[in-house]
């Protein structure tokens, strides 16, 4: 190899791997923004919380890790933990879905009130009490007024 | 008359003791975990795990789904999802316990140990937490930090990875209960 390949290829091998680094220090982040994926399954928060409650292995080979939207009741917006919360009736008294909104939904969120049919748009992580969707944006808003 | 009164005041204390749930809940209970190595700083935080505590035994259950750690990069949460956790084969960690010498009736913080057994990948542990425990007003405030040991759950680290992650896990927590009504 002769002197001036080596310092081009010291030189690709530099970039490369600095290229590397930026990737994974500063590129790689977690937070997906669900506005530019398509959704995969569409459904009712009661149909959402039935079939976990049903038979949750089953509901979450349906569901889990899918991006899916939800047509459902508000029950509750919470800001616990510095986190913006979207609660939906589910098809019990104990059992909603839970949504973790994108840090981008906040003023859209302020404006919902309890009653309000709503349709949210999130990735589906499974179910404890509730269904849990995270990294949520609302797609279209009704008011029942 | 004042006989009349203290009767009166009695049963509505009574009736009101009657519809106090002895259960508290959270579902948006947070907890976080960190990995302090020379390589590199891991955190993730879980910000909807569930639990309820039940005063009139004064236990307490914790649950949360391992796929809703939340990382700042993604490559970490597929590592710790796909290879260390295996969170399609054991997607839950769980927690039961008993707050011991607890007295849910008692105003302000009391600092309580929490003795119980702490289930990830399907692995059992005994385990004791330090915990401070606020009432205010009915509602309730438990927190805490504690360590967990990484090769107690038999997570398999590959040797190439070993000096980025820690062997001893600090996880904190914090939930915030609300009654619950059934």
């Amino acid at each position: 190899m002769s002197k001036k390949n080596k310092i081009t290829f010291s030189l690709i091998t530099l970039l490369l791997l600095g290229g590397l680094y930026i990737y994974f220090e500063f590129c790689n982040y977690t937070d997906i923004d669900i506005d530019k994926v398509s959704t995969e399954i569409k459904t009712s928060s009661k149909n959402l919380t039935a079939s976990f409650i049903r038979n949750e292995k089953n509901a979450n080979s349906i569901y889990k890790d899918k991006i899916i939207e939800v047509e459902g009741v508000v029950k509750e917006v919470t800001f616990l933990n510095k986190r913006n919360t979207v609660i939906l009736y589910g098809n019990n008294k104990n059992s909603g879905v839970l949504c973790d909104m994108q840090s981008n939904q906040i003023m859209e969120i302020k404006k919902l009130v309890k009653g309000q049919n709503i349709v949210l748009k999130g990735v589906c992580k499974g179910f404890l009490k509730d269904a849990i969707l995270l990294n949520c944006m609302l797609i279209n808003q009704q008011s029942n007024e | 008359m004042n006989r009349i009164i203290i009767l009166l005041s009695l049963l509505i204390n009574f009736m009101d003791s009657d519809n106090r749930s002895d259960q508290v809940i959270t579902r948006q209970g947070q907890v976080s975990f960190f990995s302090y190595t020379s390589v590199e700083n891991i955190e993730a935080k879980n910000n909807q795990v569930l639990s309820i505590v039940d005063f009139s035994k004064n236990e307490i259950a914790i649950s949360m789904l391992m796929n809703a750690f939340v990382f700042k990069k993604s490559l970490m949460h597929e590592h710790f999802n796909e290879s260390y956790i295996e969170s399609d084969l054991y997607p839950k960690a769980t927690f039961q316990g008993s707050i011991i010498d607890f007295d849910p009736l008692a105003e302000g913080i009391q600092t309580k140990m929490v003795k119980g057994t702490l289930t990830i990948r399907d692995i059992t542990k005994e385990v004791e937490i330090k915990t401070s425990i606020e009432n205010i007003d009915g509602t309730y405030l438990i927190t805490g930090d504690f360590e967990v040991i990484v090769k107690d759950f038999e997570i398999k680290i590959p040797p190439i990875l070993a000096p980025n992650i820690a062997k001893n896990i600090s996880i904190k927590f914090r939930f915030e209960y609300q009654p619950y009504e059934k």
